[in-house]
């Protein structure tokens, strides 16, 4: 399904690249130059499934736009561009509600990166079934497919690859799989290990990839 | 403003505060010396009267006879005209028997308790309405054969003594009133004269131009001199603050034109030429040069930010642990992506120690990145415990001996061939100094010349 962004930026050159770069990712892409402007509308209903959001704007600060969409919405995912690189803005834009902060200058890859993991958060909040290379995930039905054929899990490596797939692409760290994959239930120390080893036999030659982060944990990505 | 607040001492100006310290005193000190001055002429007064009324008993005393063997007198007229002063005071006398009978007189009078020292006794009595001094005398008539007691009792009205009491009174009054009226004038003076130097202050400062920070130069008394210097070392700092953002804003400029400069001739080079294969080299090198200058401006600007000699980091407990793995967890993506192997070590506890969380992370950001633009394919965070250090470890080209302390050096760069801005250790090394962190750079692989590696340690003090 196509994803419905809106870009708040002042700046056109950079606007104009970005609208290009996620477009072809099979989004739409609007655009909002101005601070007061982007607060008038976002204080409207609107059908967006991802804000970026730049916190220097003319006549309005990013941060007041932020807070003016947190009011009324809580669930739009929000990404922070911003040339201030400071903590203190982070942790401010953080606190006010948003979902993720990209410090300018960044490589378009990473913003890439960055879109689709709010747009995965955002599906798997609205219970749509979540695609990473040749693996899916229907959530409402609780199963996996790979290639279009149904991949049948035990409930344990069930939970551990919905939570894998739905931080596709960045390291989650292993207390985090301990606990989602294990609720609670005491488990060895290795039991983590054991469990991707089986996932990874699964995977097998598909283009899916689960990766060891050395020290912190496991990164679900396709080749 | 509400009046409550309006009426707090706090809020009152020095001026009416001294106002009221020192004239409420003044004035409960006036009250007591009027209070004092009445008493005393009323006292005066009846003294100067009591005498009157002494010799005048005296002399009626003298009078007493006996007469058919009983005490009697006939009483001149002349005894009597020493009372009578020119306030027309009315005179009463009386003499009475030692059993207290009325003997003779103008008019019946109460007696007395006697006095202590045997002479006349006095007091202030009411009779018929009338307020009385009265004065008893008490003696005896001595014959041959026969003595008797008596008591004469003299009173007079007040009018005599209450005018020379007023006229005493009004004298002392005056003489209070001209002092006090001197006293005040010279508190108000003093007053005005002690706050004056606040005065010049004020205006001094409200006269500066906003933009000078130099010092504050003003002849001021002691307690004015410490405010004085007090604003003086905040303007001191200030100017040292200032200083630090016009030198950033100097280099900046300056390290930032040089890469624009070559930015722009690439491009006006490339549009001279028609070769496509050219133009995308020409756009691979601009992209690298833009994201350089980036990076540079963003360094330049943390660079100044932790060399302002105003800003003490403030320090808090942190764990390395939990800090490398979330520097770790977020740089993971963007080097992964490069191909490179970006991992953690660390302990199964926590390493506590005492820093401020956002440099640390700063610095192990820069730690990472460096690595990362100088060629390594792996690189290690580790954090190791008693004493709590930590490294980043990689497997590039290294730092030869004799470079590694100009690599501290902003604006040093290792090798020429690097991606670096050449400030990143040197944002490192200003971050480990501001922590007492002692910051070391080894070869991971000292036996193997073409990679050995850097292993940049960073050990934090012991008591930390």
């Amino acid at each position: 399904m196509a994803s419905k962004l809106l870009l708040i930026e002042d700046d056109s050159l950079l606007a104009s690249t970005l609208m290009e770069t996620l477009t072809i990712e099979n989004q739409r892409v609007d655009r909002i130059g101005d601070g007061g402007e982007a607060q008038t509308r976002l204080s409207l209903d609107h059908d967006y499934d991802l804000i970026l959001l730049d916190l220097n704007l003319p006549t309005r600060s990013g941060l007041d736009v932020l807070a003016t969409l947190r009011s009324r919405d809580r669930h739009t995912p929000v990404l922070i561009l911003t040339a201030r690189a400071a903590i203190e803005d982070r942790v401010k834009g953080l606190d006010l509600g948003a979902d993720d902060y990209l410090a300018k200058p960044f490589a378009l890859d990473e913003l890439e990166a960055r879109v689709r993991a709010l747009l995965r958060r955002r599906q798997n909040d609205r219970n749509e079934p979540l695609e990473l290379g040749s693996l899916r995930l229907d959530r409402q039905r609780q199963h996996f497919t790979l290639n279009d054929v149904a991949l049948p899990l035990p409930p344990r490596e069930h939970r551990l690859l919905a939570c894998l797939i739905d931080h596709a692409g960045e390291p989650v760290d292993k207390a985090r799989l301990l606990e989602d994959a294990f609720a609670g239930e005491a488990v060895g120390d290795n039991a983590v290990e054991v469990y991707v080893h089986r996932l990874r036999r699964r995977l097998g030659a598909s283009d899916v990839k689960l990766r060891t982060v050395r020290g912190i944990g496991y990164l679900l990505e396709v080749q | 403003m509400t009046p409550l607040q309006h009426w707090r001492l706090s809020h009152l100006s020095l001026y009416r505060r001294l106002m009221i310290w020192l004239l409420c005193p003044l004035a409960l000190l006036v009250a007591i010396m009027l209070l004092q001055a009445w008493f005393a002429s009323r006292e005066a007064a009846d003294r100067a009267f009591d005498r009157l009324l002494d010799a005048a008993s005296l002399s009626i005393a003298e009078q007493v006879r006996w007469q058919q063997s009983r005490l009697w007198m006939d009483l001149p007229p002349s005894a009597l005209e020493m009372l009578a002063t020119d306030a027309e005071e009315r005179v009463f006398y009386a003499l009475y028997d030692a059993r207290g009978h009325f003997v003779t007189g103008n008019r019946s009078l109460p007696s007395l308790p006697p006095a202590n020292n045997g002479q006349m006794s006095y007091g202030d009595v009411i009779s018929r309405g009338m307020k009385l001094r009265l004065g008893v005398l008490r003696a005896r008539l001595e014959g041959w054969d026969r003595s008797d007691r008596f008591e004469v009792r003299v009173a007079q009205t007040r009018e005599g003594r209450q005018t020379l009491a007023n006229q005493l009174f009004l004298a002392s009054f005056v003489n209070i009133v001209i002092i006090a009226g001197l006293a005040m004038v010279v508190v108000l003076l003093s007053a005005r004269s002690a706050l004056e130097p606040l005065t010049r202050l004020r205006r001094a400062i409200r006269q500066r131009n906003p933009r000078t920070l130099a010092p504050l130069e003003l002849a001021l008394p002691r307690e004015l001199a410490e405010l004085r210097q007090a604003l003086n070392e905040l303007l001191a700092r200030m100017r040292r603050v200032r200083a630090n953002q016009e030198r950033f804003i100097g280099d900046a400029s300056h390290q930032l034109r040089t890469p624009l400069a070559g930015l722009s001739a690439r491009a006006e080079l490339a549009m001279r030429q028609s070769d496509p294969a050219t133009w995308r080299e020409a756009i691979a090198t601009m992209h690298g040069t833009a994201t350089k200058t980036a990076r540079l401006a963003s360094q330049l600007l943390s660079l100044t930010r932790l060399n302002n000699p105003e800003a003490a980091p403030a320090k808090q407990a942190v764990d390395l642990a939990a800090l490398a793995q979330r520097c770790v967890k977020e740089a993971f993506s963007r080097h992964h992506r490069h191909g490179i192997d970006l991992g953690v070590e660390i302990p199964e506890h926590a390493v506590m120690v005492s820093a401020n969380d956002w440099q640390l992370e700063e610095a192990l950001n820069n730690l990472i990145e460096n690595a990362s633009l100088y060629g390594a394919r792996q690189i290690t965070v580790q954090v190791i415990d008693a004493p709590a250090r930590l490294a980043v470890m990689d497997d590039g080209p290294g730092i030869p001996d004799t470079q590694r302390l100009l690599m501290l050096r902003p604006f040093h760069r290792g090798q020429e061939t690097g991606d670096g801005s050449g400030l990143g250790l040197a944002i490192v090394d200003s971050i480990a100094r501001a922590h007492d962190i002692r910051l070391t750079l080894q070869a991971v692989h000292p036996d193997h010349p073409e990679r050995p590696g850097l292993c940049i340690v960073l050990t934090f003090p012991a008591d930390a």
